[in-house]
């Protein structure tokens, strides 16, 4: 079997906004169809992280390459997923015209989109379980519904790359369930995945590697080897509450 | 007829003309100024033209208006532009100081003039019913420029209202993009002043917007909505401020009648709206039990 080519390198990279440091000395290399979870207490930079791999924050210090190139560089190859409650629920636009922001790339400035953008914003929409809700308005939608139409936005746009904003926020059991579904096919196409989150169970389900985060990096690598007590107490400090020696739960995330 | 007679007369036409076409300019650019949250960006380049208009008006009479109001406009679109970005100062509170304190380099110059009421009254409110041939080719000039430029932007002008940080990710260059959007709204208020004045034309951009989205959820179906709102309102006001003068004595600002009957309008589409909504809510509840009994 030929060695899966890494597509995120993180090598001593320092991040930070002007003069203040947000990240510290981060290590770590992901590779093609795998998906690494962030998982920090608020305020530790998982956000931050996300966007210095969308170019969006600079690198002070070491190394961030996305797919063999500087982030910046990379951005028509990788996708990002906001969170859904960030946006205006009432803005008049479609579930459809939403999926086609993610084609606007390959679509440009003036064309109309074309029989393949509609065919891949209809699949996109139907990978997320929700083909009949093309013509609804946006904020229509329930929470978790409108999070899977972030997803499918990002699925039409074919990248390489996802990088996904606490996705899991306030979501219900069904959209938890079609988000992890469409992340594990993209996985399967070869897509890598970045996703933060605050569930360590799903950081189990869906991630096969983890890294640890506040302001430094308290671990990175498989996730069964990473996500232990010790490890966590020590990124969560006084917020992490050992149960029976093997089990954890966070407090405050 | 009542609502026709009054433009056989080549002053009321031209005026109607005017605010037909800047209906359609103030309709498509209200539009963006709602969905991005403007309305008070906009009103302070309402008042930073000011000072543009004046010092045109002192340099060149009333061919001056123009062309001062148009360097002004795209000076402070450009600095109101850098002071949103910035952040370094609360926006609003910038905005507020920016807003007067050009306002009130336009009252200084203007009254150091002879005739000084009658031309601060002019500046402020426009006079729509002297609108000359030129005026109306400048308006033209500037609104097919607008309406072009936004919309071959309006893909990234959309995932920027919508989702800024998304657009910043798929690398649209927002700083740029709001660069143009504000560049827009002072041309509106370039485009107005002489007919409606710096003070009215915010009504001009937002009441059409505001109507308009009460009626429908489409942006396909807002912009021409908006357009038209804008146009009707000019219509109307001009009709109502003409009737009430010639049948009735009543001098009505024809600027402020205008405003008025755009608000009237609003009045309209917000009853159209609240029915619209209810009849969403009940098929939605409909489709609900539906799914609930499937």
């Amino acid at each position: 079997m030929s060695e899966r080519a890494p597509t995120l390198v993180l090598d001593r990279a320092s991040v930070a906004y002007g003069d203040v440091p947000v990240l510290e000395e981060l290590d770590g290399v992901v590779h093609e169809g795998e998906a690494v979870a962030l998982i920090g207490p608020n305020g530790a930079g998982k956000s931050t992280l996300i966007k210095a791999l969308l170019g969006l924050v600079p690198v002070v210090r070491g190394r961030i390459e996305v797919l063999g190139r500087p982030p910046a560089q990379a951005r028509r190859d990788v996708a990002y997923v906001p969170q859904a409650d960030t946006l205006d629920p009432d803005f008049p636009v479609s579930v459809e015209q939403v999926v086609m922001m993610g084609r606007y790339r390959r679509i440009g400035w003036l064309r109309r989109p074309s029989a393949a953008d509609r065919a891949e914003t209809a699949e996109a929409l139907e990978r997320v379980g929700l083909a009949g809700r093309a013509r609804d308005r946006f904020g229509t939608l329930s929470g978790g519904q409108r999070q899977r139409v972030l997803l499918a936005r990002a699925i039409a746009a074919k990248p390489r790359m996802l990088l996904l904003d606490e996705p899991f926020n306030g979501v219900d059991a069904v959209s938890q369930h079609a988000l992890l579904e469409a992340i594990g096919s993209l996985k399967e196409q070869g897509a890598s995945v970045v996703v933060s989150t605050h569930d360590l169970a799903i950081a189990h389900l869906a991630c096969d590697e983890v890294c640890l985060l506040n302001r430094h990096q308290f671990g990175f690598g498989p996730t069964g080897d990473v996500l232990t007590p010790e490890r966590l107490r020590a990124t969560y400090g006084g917020h992490a509450l050992e149960l029976r020696g093997d089990r954890v739960i966070v407090t405050q995330t | 007829m009542i609502l026709f007679e009054p433009f056989h007369l080549p002053f009321m036409a031209r005026a109607l003309v005017e605010l037909v076409i800047l209906g359609v300019l103030a309709g498509t650019v209200g539009v963006l100024v709602l969905l991005r949250r403007l309305a008070f960006v906009s009103d302070t380049l309402t008042h930073t033209v000011f000072p543009g208009v004046v010092i045109g008006h002192l340099m060149a009479g009333d061919d001056g208006i123009f062309w001062g109001a148009l360097a002004a406009g795209v000076v402070t679109a450009v600095l109101l532009t850098l002071l949103t970005h910035r952040r370094r100062v609360s926006e609003d509170a910038a905005l507020a100081m920016l807003l007067t304190t050009l306002f009130a380099v336009g009252v200084v110059l203007v009254s150091r003039q002879t005739g000084f009421t009658s031309d601060l009254t002019a500046f402020l409110f426009g006079r729509v019913l002297t609108v000359s041939e030129e005026q109306l080719v400048q308006t033209a000039v500037v609104t097919v420029v607008v309406v072009a430029l936004l919309a071959v932007l309006r893909r990234p002008l959309l995932l920027r209202a919508f989702d800024p940080e998304g657009a910043r990710a798929a690398g649209v260059r927002v700083g740029l993009l709001d660069l143009v959007v504000n560049i827009a709204v002072a041309l509106v208020v370039v485009a107005a002043v002489r007919a409606v004045g710096t003070i009215l034309v915010i009504a001009l951009l937002i009441v059409p917007a505001a109507a308009a989205r009460n009626l429908s959820d489409r942006l396909a179906v807002i912009v021409p909505l908006a357009c038209l709102v804008g146009a009707a309102g000019g219509w109307l006001g001009l009709v109502v401020s003409y009737q009430a003068s010639v049948e009735y004595d009543l001098r009505l600002a024809s600027g402020a009648t205008v405003v008025l009957a755009l608000v009237a309008l609003y009045g309209v589409a917000y009853a159209a709206g609240t029915v619209r909504r209810r009849a969403a809510l009940s098929r939605a509840r409909r489709r609900a039990a539906l799914e609930v009994a499937a």
